[in-house]
């Protein structure tokens, strides 16, 4: 059947062939789900089993009087734009870093990733355990430089937490935009350089007019996918602080899993995952919009 | 270029190496912390100013926890769900990236779209549907229904690693093993499966830790003790009334360790291939 060479007809069933599991697969385990995601947030399902009766939008009306939703929202949003900063600055400088010739550095090309492969439960305990306010050496490094005076409890005080979580899933993150924005790095061609030393560019204008340009599909990458997947981050949060002190850190996820998985108010928790898909959805449109660039860029050869 | 450095150029090569210093410091003191303070015994771990080299050092941490009782399971549950995801999604994989990224059809760039696009679908809006599936399925408490979610977790990021490694074989070897009466399965398995041979090392090893990693669905889906994946498991320890600070250190090493030795093996195929999806488009 495949015998003869012709891209245009076997190539084509082969090619469906090839992609039909995976498709199915993400089929069943993301679009079925989402489905019944919106289904169930028109149901009044309490329990797991029950088969619930429709309600029409009483589930969003309540959803959306409730203030935790927006305390929630408050406090996702805090989240997202604190961590996307923070890593885009990390990422940056490390990259700019490492993009210099000295041979040490290629080793940390690799390790620099490490961070980011860790078990987030790893992450959780080496954190709490470096800021503990009783035996973490993070005071005690800062108290004998000075900047501080006495011990802080970081993830126990209410003013602290999220920063410091903050800091602790940035520190998870960065390393990631950092390899990506290395590869982009070494990617601008060497002559646009010297083209724009021969226009007599100094080297901060050669940063603005050259390098940037060249790292613009990678930032736009980036863009999406940060404020995406930092939205959705659970298990930091969970694990380092259940979304305390006094809700201090409590995020939409958190608000998720607690009226699903402490309340089992399923409906409840699954209007809100639907209101907070659609709000990334608009996410992704506006960015795109702004962009100009669709998501099928990046999947192309 | 050190050749030739003037005064001016040795101060900022000066900077440069203290940044990168610095940089080394943010990066792996927390990893030498924490291999430290797990040999420390108790009293010295919980002292007001911690020593950088333990003054004594000890095992009794790890030999504790060993001595948990659910801990061969947590190990044990990690290591099936692990393999399965790996072996799985892998191969799904390889087929859909070859499928994405060899071949021509109608539809692809939607297919594809997809594919990428389904990275991005929030997480925590598929836990409450999936786990009434599950939960319909009989598969709670059911390391199986880990094996799914895994999967879908990984592909889409797994598809993108690959596209650097296939692009890098030119079509013409494929064209000829064709002319030379291949069928196109064998071209795929027998031909471009060994010369991707490093790409697919990278997809599993971020398989594998994808899967080692997961703490959202596990925690979830497996209610039973005896059923927790190591992540989940270990999580217990900390939310426990009395911290065992170096039961919880011996914990996060060993936690740590299959990822940084798998990462050791393909850690650099595996950035290759983030590196080069994200410059080739």
């Amino acid at each position: 059947m495949f015998k003869k060479w012709n891209p245009k007809s076997s190539n084509a069933i082969f090619g469906l062939l090839l992609i039909a599991p995976l498709l199915v697969w993400l089929l069943v385990t993301i679009g079925y789900p989402l489905f019944l995601c919106v289904k169930l947030s028109f149901l009044n399902v309490e329990f797991i089993g029950e088969k619930g009766v429709f309600v029409g939008l009483k589930n969003y009306i309540n959803v959306v009087l409730d203030a935790s939703l927006w305390h929630a929202f408050r406090k996702s949003l805090f989240w997202v734009i604190g961590n996307v900063a923070l890593q885009t600055i990390l990422g940056f400088f490390a990259a700019l870093i490492l993009n210099l010739k000295i041979r040490s550095v290629s080793f940390m090309r690799t390790w620099i990733v490490l961070p980011w492969i860790l078990p987030t439960v790893v992450l959780a305990i080496m954190w709490r355990w470096m800021l503990s306010g009783t035996f973490g050496v993070i005071n005690y490094l800062l108290e004998k430089l000075g900047v501080i005076s006495q011990p802080i409890n970081y993830l126990g005080s209410i003013n602290e937490a999220m920063p410091a979580l903050i800091f602790i899933n940035s520190w998870r993150w960065f390393p990631f935009i950092t390899v990506l924005l290395l590869a982009a790095l070494q990617s601008v061609p060497q002559q646009e350089y010297e083209a724009a030393a021969v226009d007599g560019a100094n080297s901060l204008q050669s940063f603005f007019y050259v390098t940037l340009p060249n790292l613009k599909p990678v930032m736009t990458v980036l863009g999406i996918l940060g404020p995406l997947l930092t939205f959705n981050v659970f298990d930091v949060v969970w694990l380092l602080t259940q979304g305390g002190p006094s809700r201090a850190t409590y995020t939409v996820p958190v608000l998720i899993y607690e009226r699903g998985f402490k309340a089992f108010a399923l409906s409840e928790a699954a209007t809100i995952s639907v209101i907070a898909f659609v709000f990334l959805a608009m996410f992704v449109v506006v960015y795109l919009l702004l962009t100009k660039m669709s998501v099928s860029e990046y999947a192309r050869e | 270029m050190a050749r030739y450095l003037r005064g001016s150029d040795y101060a900022v090569f000066a900077v440069k190496v203290i940044l990168l210093v610095f940089l080394f410091v943010i990066v792996l003191f927390p990893f030498y912390w924490i291999l430290v303070s797990s040999f420390k015994p108790t009293d010295e771990l919980i002292r007001a100013i911690p020593t950088f080299i333990p003054e004594t050092f000890t095992v009794e941490h790890y030999k504790n926890l060993l001595r948990v009782a659910e801990y061969p399971s947590y190990l044990y549950n990690s290591i099936v769900v692990g393999l399965l995801t790996t072996l799985l999604s892998t191969f799904l994989v390889f087929l859909g990236g070859y499928s994405i990224y060899r071949c021509e059809y109608p539809g692809k760039n939607i297919i594809s779209s997809f594919v990428i696009a389904s990275y991005a679908v929030p997480t925590t809006l598929l836990t409450v549907p999936l786990y009434l599936i599950f939960a319909g399925l009989g598969l709670i408490n059911n390391l199986l229904s880990l094996v799914l979610i895994n999967v879908t977790l990984v592909s889409p990021l797994g598809v993108w690693l690959l596209k650097a490694f296939l692009s890098s074989i030119p079509r013409e070897v494929e064209e000829a093993a064709l002319v030379d009466g291949a069928g196109r399965l064998r071209i795929m398995f027998q031909l471009v499966l060994p010369l991707i041979a490093p790409g697919i090392g990278a997809v599993a090893i971020f398989c594998f830790i994808t899967s080692w990693t997961e703490f959202l669905f596990a925690n979830i889906f497996m209610l039973d003790e005896f059923k927790k994946t190591l992540p989940v498991g270990i999580a217990r320890f900390i939310t426990q009334y009395n911290v065992d600070w170096g039961l919880l250190m011996a914990g996060a090493v060993l936690t740590a360790i299959p990822p940084v030795i798998l990462f050791a093996l393909f850690g650099k195929s595996f950035v290759r291939g983030l590196t080069a999806g994200a410059t080739k488009y």
